[in-house]
């Protein structure tokens, strides 16, 4: 069946600039805020040197931990787990290098940049504890998080001694995998502009979730949620950075309601490494046991890392393979003078596979096992520790269809067997698993005078195509082409479910699609509904008193009449009719994942080593694939996001300092076209009707989680070395 | 960025006249500004030279000629320069982006300062932007750093690739200044770091590049210029090497070899040179040629894999040209 496929719909705003991002906005009067960050990583404040500062041109006024601007609550919800619950300029205390130090508003960017460097602070420097090679080494057990999983071991049986089962194992591989910090990196940085009027914020500022992101701020500026508007409708990239509300906005807002104007702060790249979150480093301990035909008879999998954030354990281990011992672990390194650690693009789940789906390859190796053999011998159909059967899963088609179209029956099992000139060729493969989900969320479908019908949620489109989603969905429901469907998002005045449910949170776990389009299908039922109420019952409707009413293809029909919904709410005069529609709460006798099959081919050149990624395929099961165009750009997009933790991404901190010595986009290698290939995606689109009507699951973050193993495994059939820390640079090649 | 003057020359003497102590000249701007931007220098006068008319690009028996205002675009592209050497073509387009080699310029290349971290961050020490301060890489991160030439001041690399291939070519540089015209061996322009890091060249105050002259060498037409490093454009090396070799019957008469991204400054390596002469065009005399590049090399606490990595480098030049 071919799949549906249209362009982007804000393609042309974005392209000619019409699209208007947080930092575009520029409001009367509006001053403009320039950050400052330390420049020890543990310590105090002595003092600060605010003289030429203030008496630089245009500043209006300067904010440190002497004159905080007021923040009376504290993040809620999630946000109070997953960034900084410390106050911007909360009091003189440094705990790691770049935290912010003070916040300089003037009337231009250059006056507010020229003042800040005139700043001079004065510090009293503690050693840092900065380094995660020396912290790993004394771990702590992970603090419990009321109604979270993350951080709390698993094991399987209750009592397993995994230590004695893996002795008992016929074939047995442990080793340890290590991956550095990883920043988001997106293109559009944070940025906030504030204005209050009468008491009410609206902010323009770039977010995943509006509805979360208007609860964060009203509760930490201590203002009723409805006085605050979020209007986010182009996000440049968020990758789960803009998941929450961090310094950026909060400053924003507050120095907005202190100065009485608007005032705009865009946070610069450097600073983005440390005043917004990041991915925190983890180690991780993979054994695995098995007999000699394959069957896997064991899986330690204990991680330290920075963070609860980062689980890989609970991530990964529970969903891949059967194993009848199982023993999952988190340790965390705490007090670390770090920056934030938050959520980043499959948190847990990247990290987690690159570390399994490592181990996996080195245990076929050590079987003379075909990897794909290994895992279809292990292959789970109902998840692992509580047996909850999978809704619809089709990974065994993945491999066989990945196969077949990357040519892998061409592989040779012997590393280094493979060179084309003066490059080793290798090829590598690797599963692909990411929880699905819905929340329930609610639609407004507004039908409109003109012929056309919004479709609104406070969602999010960072990119992803859901601007597109909800007008090809709005179509469907309503049976009229795309383009007379103008959707609504990112604006925290749009429908959610309410306060606090988990659907505030938007575009996060590569759900929105799988969560929002199911919604647009009740709401439209129900806005037609009132439309046919509206043209029997309305003055000047052509049906009035009609009876048998119904609605087809955009017209209400009846009485031997057909009339188009424009042309009836013309008639009527009475501007929009709609409603209103919630979702179904999800079928809980399922577990739900999406599914992918990764093959990568490398090249390492025989003198110096350089890994180059030559050819990558991946088939991938996400149930319903409702665009295809935006479905393959963001797998396309999330396995270049996983090669780039595979071949470059490290933030690299120095132990000494808390310096992140690379905290810049010429020195933090992100790849660039040279370093890519053309990524040959394919769906084998398998509607999960247990899932939603729409039958669609993530993509996202699917084509991120095994892409660095595939890579790592390729590059072992190049070379015969297993690299098992990242990135996988040419230094670690040479031998 | 600091307040600065800012003053427009339109010829060499209207230059040399608006320079004066703390001035810098601006041709591309591509390293200037940014260094500007980051406060790593805050001269208080720039002269603009984009108008000045040190243009063109000549080919004689002498050798070859490009005005130092020439872009690097310009200069990679040009028929006098890609068939003749390739190795200088191969060297500019490895270097930045497209739309830096269009604004940069021949002299400002050769000018650019070293891509240390800590150079152009104020808030660490660095001998090369703060003279006395310390050196925060030698203990710092140094993976990119160098091997060769280093002192206990400093262990930047000079980052120019097309330095590399125009040492290698035994390239002259013509200078005017207020004391008039004169010409240097580019490989007697740079300074070793010494106890001086912060003095990196022979350019007097107010001084400025005019011109590049190349020495005619037919064999140079088999050369090459090899870039290792982690991504494969946009990025500076972590080894690089110019190599020509002039071969007569399999066997190799001259060679010129040259290295970048492990020296203090553009690295010509005689030693190698010497081993290759007289010796078959062959891998066993690629390996022991090699083998001398790394005499005297000071590998740092992250870079101890520089050595092997220069020498594979040179040996892959070889098998290039060999091939």
């Amino acid at each position: 069946m071919a799949q549906p496929t249209m362009n982007r719909i804000d393609a042309r705003a974005k392209v000619t600039g019409a699209a208007k991002y947080a930092s575009d906005h520029n409001l009367p009067g509006m001053a403009y805020g320039h950050m400052v960050t330390s420049t020890i990583g543990n310590g105090q404040i002595v003092s600060m040197d605010l003289g030429a500062a203030r008496a630089a041109g245009g500043v209006i006024d300067i904010y440190t931990h002497d004159n905080q601007p007021s923040f009376p609550g504290a993040l809620p919800g999630l946000a109070g787990i997953f960034a900084e619950t410390r106050h911007p300029l909360a009091d003189r205390e440094i705990h790691y290098y770049g935290q912010l130090v003070a916040l300089v508003v003037a009337d231009t960017i250059e006056q507010a940049r020229d003042a800040a460097a005139l700043i001079k602070v004065t510090y009293a420097a503690r050693p840092p504890k900065s380094s995660f090679e020396d912290a790993k080494r004394s771990p702590a057990d992970p603090p419990s998080l009321p109604g979270l999983p993350l951080g709390q071991p698993i094991k399987k049986p209750q009592d397993v001694d995994i230590e004695a089962a893996l002795a008992a194992s016929q074939v047995r591989v442990e080793q340890t995998y290590d991956v550095p910090p990883r920043h988001h990196s997106m293109m559009e940085p944070h940025a906030a502009v504030a204005a209050w009027q009468s008491g009410k914020l609206t902010i323009y500022s770039g977010t995943q979730g509006p509805a979360a992101h208007a609860m964060e701020l009203a509760a930490v500026l201590g203002v009723e949620l409805s006085d605050v508007h979020v209007v986010s409708p182009y996000v440049g990239g968020a990758f789960g950075g803009k998941a929450f509300t961090w310094a950026p906005a909060l400053l924003a807002a507050a120095a907005a309601r202190a100065l009485g104007r608007p005032v705009k702060v865009v946070t610069s790249r450097e600073q983005l490494f440390t005043v917004t979150g990041h991915r925190a480093a983890s180690s991780q301990t993979l054994a695995l046991g098995a007999y000699r035909d394959g069957r896997v008879t064991a899986i330690k999998h204990h991680t330290t890392c920075q963070s609860i954030v980062e689980d890989p354990g609970y991530r990964t281990t529970p969903k891949y393979y059967a194993a009848p011992n199982v023993d999952i672990k988190l340790m965390v390194t705490p007090d670390m003078n770090l920056p934030t650690a938050t959520i980043m693009r499959a948190p847990g789940d990247e990290a987690g596979s690159f570390a399994l789906e490592s181990a996996m390859d080195e245990l076929a190796v050590r079987l003379g096992m075909d990897p794909i053999e290994l895992r279809m011998k292990n292959y789970l159909e109902s998840t692992l520790i509580e047996g909850t059967p999978y809704s619809s899963k089709h990974l065994d088609e993945c491999y066989r269809a990945g196969a077949a179209r990357f040519g892998w029956s061409r592989r040779s099992a012997q590393p280094g067997a493979v060179t084309d000139g003066d490059w080793l060729v290798g090829l590598g493969m690797s599963t692909a698993i990411l929880d699905s989900g819905r929340a329930p969320t609610t639609v407004r479908v507004t039908f409109r005078p003109n012929g056309t019908a919004t479709v609104a949620c406070a969602t999010s489109d960072a990119g992803t195509g859901m601007w597109t989603i909800m007008a090809m969905t709005g179509a469907r429901a309503l049976e009229v082409s795309a383009d007379r469907i103008k959707p609504a998002l990112g604006d925290s005045w749009l429908p959610v479910v309410g306060n606090g449910n988990p659907d505030v949170y938007g575009a996060v776990g590569s759900a929105a699609t799988s969560t929002v389009t199911p919604a647009i299908l009740v709401a439209a039922k129900e806005a037609i509904g009132k439309l046919v109420e509206h043209a029997t019952t309305a003055e000047g409707s052509p049906l009035l008193g009609a009876r048998d009413v119904r609605y087809e293809g955009g017209s209400l029909i009846g009485a031997g009449k057909a009339v188009a919904f424009g042309e009836l709410l013309t008639l009527t005069r009475s501007g929009e009719v709609g409603a209103q529609g919630t979702s179904a709460a999800l079928d809980e006798g399922y577990a739900y994942a999406s599914y992918a099959a990764h093959f990568c081919e490398v090249r390492v050149n025989r003198w110096t080593g350089e890994p180059r990624l030559s050819r990558f395929t991946t088939v991938v099961d996400a149930g319903a694939i409702l665009n295809a165009q935006t479905a393959r750009n963001q797998i396309t997009g999330g396995v270049l996001f996983g090669l780039a933790a595979a071949m470059f991404e490290e933030g690299k901190v120095e132990g000494a300092t808390g310096r992140i010595s690379n905290a810049n986009l010429a020195d933090y290698l992100l790849p660039i076209n040279a370093d890519t290939t053309e990524i040959d995606v394919h769906f084998l689109d398998y509607p999960d009707t247990r899932l939603s009507p729409t039958g669609a699951r993530g993509i996202g973050e699917l084509g991120t989680v095994g892409a660095a193993a595939a890579f790592a495994n390729a590059i072992y059939n190049a070379t015969g070395k297993r690299i098992r820390t990242l990135p996988i640079t040419l230094d670690k090649l040479l031998a | 960025m600091r307040p600065y003057t800012f003053a427009a020359a339109r010829s060499v003497s209207e230059a040399l006249e608006q320079a004066r102590d703390g001035s810098a000249y601006l041709a591309g701007g591509t390293t200037l500004v940014d260094l500007m931007k980051l406060e790593v220098i805050s001269p208080a006068h720039v002269v603009d030279i984009t108008a000045v008319p040190l243009r063109g690009i000549r080919a004689d028996a002498v050798g070859l000629s490009i005005g130092a205002m020439e872009c690097m675009a310009d200069v990679a592209g040009h028929d006098l320069v890609a068939g003749p050497y390739p190795m200088l073509a191969e060297a500019l387009r490895q270097s930045a982006s497209p739309q830096i080699r269009n604004m940069a310029t021949i002299g400002g290349n050769l000018l650019q300062r070293t891509r240390c971290g800590y150079f152009r961050d104020p808030h660490t020490t660095c001998n090369k932007r703060s003279p006395g301060s310390g050196c925060s890489a030698i203990d710092g991160h140094n993976r990119s750093h160098a091997i060769l030439g280093t002192s206990d001041a400093c262990v930047a690399t000079h980052p120019s690739d097309l330095a590399v291939a125009l040492t290698a070519l035994d390239a002259r540089l013509s200078l005017r200044g207020a004391g008039g015209e004169r010409s240097l061996r580019l490989a007697d322009f740079y300074r070793l770091p010494a106890g001086t890091p912060h003095l990196e060249n022979e350019l007097r105050p107010g001084e400025l590049i005019t011109g590049v002259t190349v020495p005619a060498l037919p064999w140079a037409r088999r050369s090459t210029y090899v870039k290792v490093r982690d991504r494969q454009s946009y990025e500076f090396a972590l080894a690089s090497v110019a190599v020509a070799v002039n071969v007569r019957g399999g066997v190799i008469g001259e060679a010129r070899v040259a290295a970048g991204g492990v020296g203090t400054k553009p690295w010509r390596l005689p030693a190698v040179e010497q081993a290759l002469k007289g010796r078959p065009m062959q891998a066993a005399t690629f390996e022991a040629a090699a083998a001398h590049a790394t005499d005297g090399a000071r590998p740092l606490s992250r870079n101890a894999f520089k050595p092997a990595l220069l020498r594979r480098t040179i040996v892959r030049a070889l098998v290039h040209l060999a091939g």
